[in-house]
């Protein structure tokens, strides 16, 4: 019976221990250091906790131990005891202060080399992420997908446009909290290449949920390379559907909202769409990004991620598929 | 124990009452529903019942406010407008339905292509229920409305979150 119930819970306990969320396999230098912490604090709790739990039980068949009914006398060892049991919860306490103390302080500590700059905005409910332009230093947004080079702090700088949200992006490192009319910023050093997810984790509305972003952690040279990309103008339409898609696009709803560089489309308030197709998720790590999902996501926005922003748009079935097909294109 | 008097009774119930309708006061004037049920059709006249419940829905006000700067509406629609661009002096001048605000706005004259082409019937439906209670709307409710939108784009301009 034991045996029965300890396996599962064993296994519950394992399954949080690997992924592409989770501060328990942590790829970053500062998710390491609070994983550290997170390490330290358990052993010594567990420490504290056997040496607590021994001693009160030692106390309860104490009296059997000894076998006797005798009147108990008042215990002589009990005030030197005490003195020990008191230096041990001081340096427990202290163990776990120092260290929390020094995993703070190395967090803010400047960075020994150049630290790569980029802008996250957090909006109701998706990202928007602009990164430097290395030539002409300006600005390149994209959205709901952060890319990091390995091996090198990235600091983001943390700006809301509407409620409180937070940055997180648990392999990587802690959350911190996005406030509007206040500057936050945090660094991330990655150590290992892959795909990993960030997340909201401040409520911040109906569709908080379906805040997430992807993270992509890859070589210095992939890093430029998708940089590059990145800052390039839309790519012009290459057949007739794809151009009908464009004309639908640069000159219809989609244009009021959303951006598409190098077009007539200048709408702020959504996510820049000119390298759309290039991203792993749509609507901010709500749908694997796919022709059938684009389409259904311009059909029914509501039906999927209910409270966005993102309006209904009804088009014919061959506009659908026109604008579908030139979006997922869009890389 | 001792049985509560009749009196003692009829407080409790007050109070039970009291507090369930002190947890409930506030939750209409915004209850909407999310999900595809959002208009897809412009109201059919002046007697079409969704423009009571658009017009005294502070949810769908303020969504209305929201699109009104996101869509460059307030870049001549503001405070210092005067004449034909001052919408609150003139509905409060002349009366207009919910179907008269919703056309005006739809066909709006000047913008190519046409307004009703490009922004989406659900939120013409809100941007029109926020026309209509600008009359209403106090001066300093609507710069403490304005301090909100400060992170959002006016029109194609985006001045970066709120500082």
């Amino acid at each position: 019976m034991r045996i029965r119930l300890a396996l599962p819970t064993v296994a519950v306990s394992l399954i949080s221990c690997s992924g592409i969320q989770t501060g328990l396999s942590p790829v970053g230098d500062q998710a390491r250091s609070q994983y550290f912490l997170l390490m330290l604090s358990l052993a010594v709790c567990s420490v504290m906790f056997v040496l607590v739990t021994s001693f009160l039980l030692f106390s309860l068949f104490r009296r059997r131990l000894d076998g006797g009914d005798h009147e108990v006398l008042p215990d002589r060892s009990l005030h030197r005891s005490l003195w020990v049991w008191s230096a041990i919860i001081v340096g427990a306490l202290l163990v776990l202060a120092g260290a929390s103390f020094w995993v703070d302080r190395s967090f803010a500590l400047a960075q020994n080399s150049e630290t790569l700059q980029v802008r996250v905005t957090a909006h109701q409910w998706w990202w928007r992420i602009a990164y430097r332009n290395p030539v002409t230093g300006d600005w390149i947004e994209t959205a709901n997908e952060l890319h990091l080079p390995v091996d090198r702090t990235t600091r983001i700088e943390l700006g809301s446009a509407d409620v409180i949200h937070s940055f997180w992006v648990p392999n990587v490192a802690g959350k911190m909290d996005v406030i509007p009319g206040h500057a936050n910023a945090i660094d991330l050093t990655p150590r290992q290449l892959g795909w990993f997810r960030g997340q909201c984790a401040e409520f911040c509305g109906a569709q908080h949920a379906r805040m997430a972003f992807d993270v992509k952690i890859e070589t210095s040279n992939d890093f430029d390379r998708w940089l590059r990309t990145q800052a390039e103008p839309v790519r012009p339409p290459i057949d007739a559907v794809e151009a009908r898609g464009m004309e639908i696009v640069t000159t219809g709803a989609c244009a009021m909202c959303h951006v598409l560089r190098g077009t007539s489309a200048a709408g702020r308030a959504g996510p820049d769409l000119t390298h759309v197709g290039s991203r792993r998720t749509l609507a901010a790590g709500t749908l694997p990004m796919n022709r059938g999902n684009l389409e259904g996501w311009i059909a029914q926005p509501q039906a999927l991620k209910p409270g966005t922003m993102m309006p209904a748009i009804s088009l014919g079935p061959s506009d659908a598929d026109a604008v579908a097909h030139y979006l997922e294109h869009l890389q | 124990m001792r049985q509560p008097s009749a009196v003692q009774q009829h407080q409790r119930r007050l109070l039970s009452w009291a507090a369930l309708l002190l947890a409930t006061c506030a939750c209409t004037k915004e209850s909407r529903t999310l999900g595809p049920e959002q208009p897809q059709t412009p109201p059919a006249g002046a007697s079409d019942p969704r423009s009571a419940y658009f017009e005294g829905n502070a949810f769908q006000i303020s969504q209305g406010g929201r699109y009104f700067g996101w869509y460059g509406c307030a870049q001549c629609h503001n405070d210092h407008a005067t004449g034909a661009t001052d919408l609150p002096g003139r509905l409060q001048a002349n009366p207009l339905t919910f179907a008269r605000v919703y056309d005006a706005i739809a066909h709006h004259p000047g913008t190519s292509p046409q307004i009703s082409k490009q922004i989406p019937v659900q939120q013409l439906w809100q941007i029109a229920a926020y026309v209509r209670s600008l009359p209403a709307l106090e001066p300093e409710l609507r710069r403490r409305q304005d301090l909100d939108m400060s992170g959002e784009p006016q029109g194609k301009n985006w001045s970066g979150p709120v500082r």
